[in-house]
């Protein structure tokens, strides 16, 4: 659980993501839903980012600047999510898209 | 009075500009500090891969109960700024298993056991084997309260991990704290560029009310002329007759 303060999210490539997980930040929440996504090449961007991105628990999002891109059109929600919370960018080592 | 609105005005916006151009700057600074720890964490890892193999370190190693070891919170600054800052959370665990163990220790046997018949001289060995006997009941609370061995998250890739699998560890957690101060960065510099926008509206605003009150004026002065050369051509006409 989260505790006092809130969570870092991580959208990104396995490296990135295993990375972040090494640095403490991951979590798997009651409902087993992880604070952070593996972006592979069949996932969807219209649906994939929202387990992450509708967490209420979060604060900092970090996800790489082509994804952001990528997410910005192709997620539904995106404008919501955008002005709620603090994306910071991150390098994308592998450019799937 | 409108001329020195608009000197004030532009000052003002000339200090904002500075403060916007040191804080991008800055981000910038931190951005490319942040990539080439990222880039440092992923060689280390790519090093780890090689030496425990390519499924040792990947997706499939994540464990199933994962906590958070870091949290972020945010604190409102006296200017009205928003600050992130990291929180490690792992010394709650340990001083909670270290409360945990405390009773199993004292519950040990303390006064029982193998008694001294004949009692040594006290010598200046004593206090040493005192002291000794002291910190071996210490010791193992310091041991025990180290990060339960379940939450470093290094331990899910095996016991026995390379160098670089914690270098690696490492450089993501100074990206971990890098992150927040970005974030704050970021914020900071958002609400510089709205000041920045309301400052340019307002100088506007004031130089418009300048220009007007400046065409009023210009317009009586325009009257006051036209009256007077009005007033002159008729005088040399009296002087005339």
């Amino acid at each position: 659980m989260a505790g006092r303060g809130k969570l870092i999210a991580v959208i990104g490539d396995e490296d990135t993501c295993t990375g972040f997980l090494l640095g403490g930040i991951g979590e798997l929440n009651k409902n087993r839903k992880p604070n952070f996504l593996v972006v592979e090449k069949d996932t969807n961007g219209e649906t994939g980012p929202d387990s992450v991105l509708k967490m209420s628990n979060l604060k900092i999002k970090l996800s790489s600047n082509s994804l952001t891109e990528y997410i910005k059109y192709t997620y539904k929600d995106w404008a919501r999510i955008r002005l709620k919370n603090v994306l910071d960018q991150i390098p994308f080592r592998n450019h799937l898209l | 009075m409108g001329v020195s609105e608009v000197e004030e005005s532009s000052l003002q916006l000339d200090e904002k500009l500075m403060r916007f151009m040191d804080q991008l700057e800055l981000l910038e600074e931190k951005r490319a500090t942040l990539n080439s720890l990222i880039e440092q964490g992923w060689f280390s890892m790519s090093k780890a891969r090689y030496s425990m193999g390519n499924k040792q370190v990947s997706v499939l190693q994540y464990a199933s109960e994962m906590k958070p070891l870091v949290c972020v919170n945010a604190r409102m600054q006296d200017n009205g700024e928003v600050q992130f800052c990291t929180e490690q959370q792992t010394e709650k665990s340990s001083k909670e298993s270290a409360k945990d163990l405390r009773p199993a220790e004292d519950i040990g046997p303390q006064e029982e056991g193998v008694r001294r018949r004949n009692k040594p001289k006290k010598t200046e060995k004593d206090p040493s084997e005192d002291a000794s006997s002291k910190k071996a009941p210490e010791v193992s609370p310091v041991r025990k309260s180290e990060h339960n061995p379940q939450q470093d998250p290094l331990k899910w890739f095996g016991i026995l991990v390379p160098q670089s699998l914690k270098q690696a560890q490492s450089s993501f957690k100074q990206v971990i704290e890098l992150s927040a101060e970005i974030a704050t960065l970021q914020i900071a510099v958002l609400n510089t560029r709205q000041e920045l926008k309301d400052g340019l509206k307002s100088k506007h605003a004031a130089e418009e009310r300048l220009s007007s009150s400046a065409g009023q004026d210009g317009r009586l002065n325009n009257s006051i002329a036209s009256k007077q050369v009005e007033n002159g051509e008729e005088l040399p006409s009296t002087e005339s007759r």
